[in-house]
């Protein structure tokens, strides 16, 4: 999943996949845009099964790799 | 040189009638003597930027050497345009209406977007009801970039709002970027035929963070007002005699059927204080100086320099003219 995820961000933001750590910070690195975290909301919600509700967009949820991982599984035990 | 320390009047200037002056005589060397073009079409709204940019070019020019265009379409706002006839009439400048709705029809502009609209809110009607797109209170600060809503209010007055999907928001803004095009295509028309300049309107702010859209109301020979910050706009305003009716009025995109102020749609913080964070940003203040002076947090200071510097970065295909250095031919060096 990690590996997924980091692909994506690699090729919609033009960047090398082994730039983008775990944790690195994809909002303040200034790697992502408007369009960067909406294409990021379809992808999961695609290939994840995983809706993003409204109160669901937090830093905390997408600010990196990591943290989009946690927050896809999370999604996942709760539907299950 | 050493700084001076940040205050809340630092972006006050001390020398208005040098300032303008300046700006006058840079016009005329720009438009006369580099452009060899006889005079200036500006686009004007009833807005305070196109009325100080019209104000200041009437006096570099001379307001027998200015045609003002009104470019009212289907959503604009019939106070717009009243207000729009009483400043070229307090500046002496000839005026004129283009009405654009028909070239928006021709293009679909109109359809394009309620498709889009229709599809998150399906009992959108176009015919009855109104739309804007909006960024959410609850979005502002978050350190995400800005996630958009769409925000319908139903003949009946009933709000509904959903969030955009990538596919809709993009089908809605380039739509509606058809506005602006249209207009700059009517600017150029009416330049070209009086052998004048397009003289351009957006500010500082819709400079540097990408309000505006390329080859729309970013078509320009010259932008006079593109490096002052809002505060200096309004003061040139009233410096210069700006009805107050122009002056008083809020900013609003006057974009979308439903009205829209700049600060809901894009800027997300009053002007005062946007032009105060982003001179002490651009001038590399430390937040720790800032922040006092603004009656915030360092940290919050420091998370809306890094929204400044994400909007600047984010944007910067707006402002970069076509690239043409594709090629270039060897020098040919001699033996």
């Amino acid at each position: 999943m990690k590996e997924k995820i980091r692909s994506f961000i690699a090729e919609i933001t033009f960047n090398d996949s082994s730039l983008i750590k775990d944790d690195t910070m994809i909002f303040d690195e200034g790697i992502f845009d408007s369009m960067g975290l909406l294409g990021l909301i379809n992808f999961i919600e695609s290939e994840f099964n995983v809706l993003a509700e409204d109160s669901d967009l937090q830093e905390e949820n997408f600010g990196s790799v990591e943290r989009i991982v946690a927050f896809i599984e999370k999604k996942q035990t709760q539907a299950a | 040189m050493t700084k001076r320390p940040f205050s809340k009047d630092i972006l006050h200037l001390e020398n208005i009638d040098e300032v303008i002056d300046m700006i006058c005589e840079k016009l005329r060397e720009d438009v006369y003597k580099r452009f060899r073009r006889y005079g200036g079409v500006i686009g004007i709204s009833g807005g305070i930027d196109s009325s100080v940019t019209l104000a200041l070019a009437a006096k570099a020019f001379g307001p027998e050497k200015l045609l003002a265009i009104m470019l009212p379409e289907t959503d604009s706002s019939p106070e717009s345009e009243l207000l729009a006839i009483e400043l070229a009439d307090k500046f002496g400048v000839k005026s004129i209406v283009e009405n654009i709705s028909g070239a928006l029809e021709g293009f679909g502009c109109y359809k394009r977007r309620d498709e889009a609209v229709k599809n998150v809110i399906p009992e959108f009607n176009p015919a009855t009801d109104k739309m804007k797109v909006i960024i959410p209170e609850e979005f502002v600060n978050k350190n995400l970039p800005p996630v958009h809503f769409v925000s319908v209010i139903l003949k009946d007055g009933t709000k509904k709002r959903a969030r955009l999907p990538l596919k809709e928001y993009l089908q809605i803004v380039a739509a509606s970027n058809f506005k602006q095009r249209s207009r700059a295509n009517m600017l150029y028309y009416h330049a070209e035929a009086l052998n004048y300049a397009v003289i351009g309107t957006p500010n500082k702010h819709e400079v540097q963070q990408g309000f505006f859209v390329k080859y729309g109301d970013g078509a320009a020979d010259v932008m006079p007002i593109g490096n002052l910050f809002k505060t200096q706009v309004y003061q040139i305003a009233k410096h210069l005699g700006v009805p107050d009716a122009i002056i008083q009025r809020t900013p609003t995109t006057d974009t979308y059927s439903a009205e829209q102020t700049q600060e809901e749609f894009f800027y997300q913080m009053p002007f005062e204080k946007m032009d105060l964070l982003w001179y002490g940003w651009e001038n590399n203040y430390a937040a720790e100086e800032v922040a006092p002076v603004m009656e915030m947090t360092a940290e919050q200071v420091n998370n809306i320099f890094k929204n400044f510097a994400r909007k600047k970065q984010t944007t910067e295909y707006l402002r970069t003219p076509p690239l043409h250095d594709y090629y270039i031919k060897k020098q040919l060096v001699k033996m």
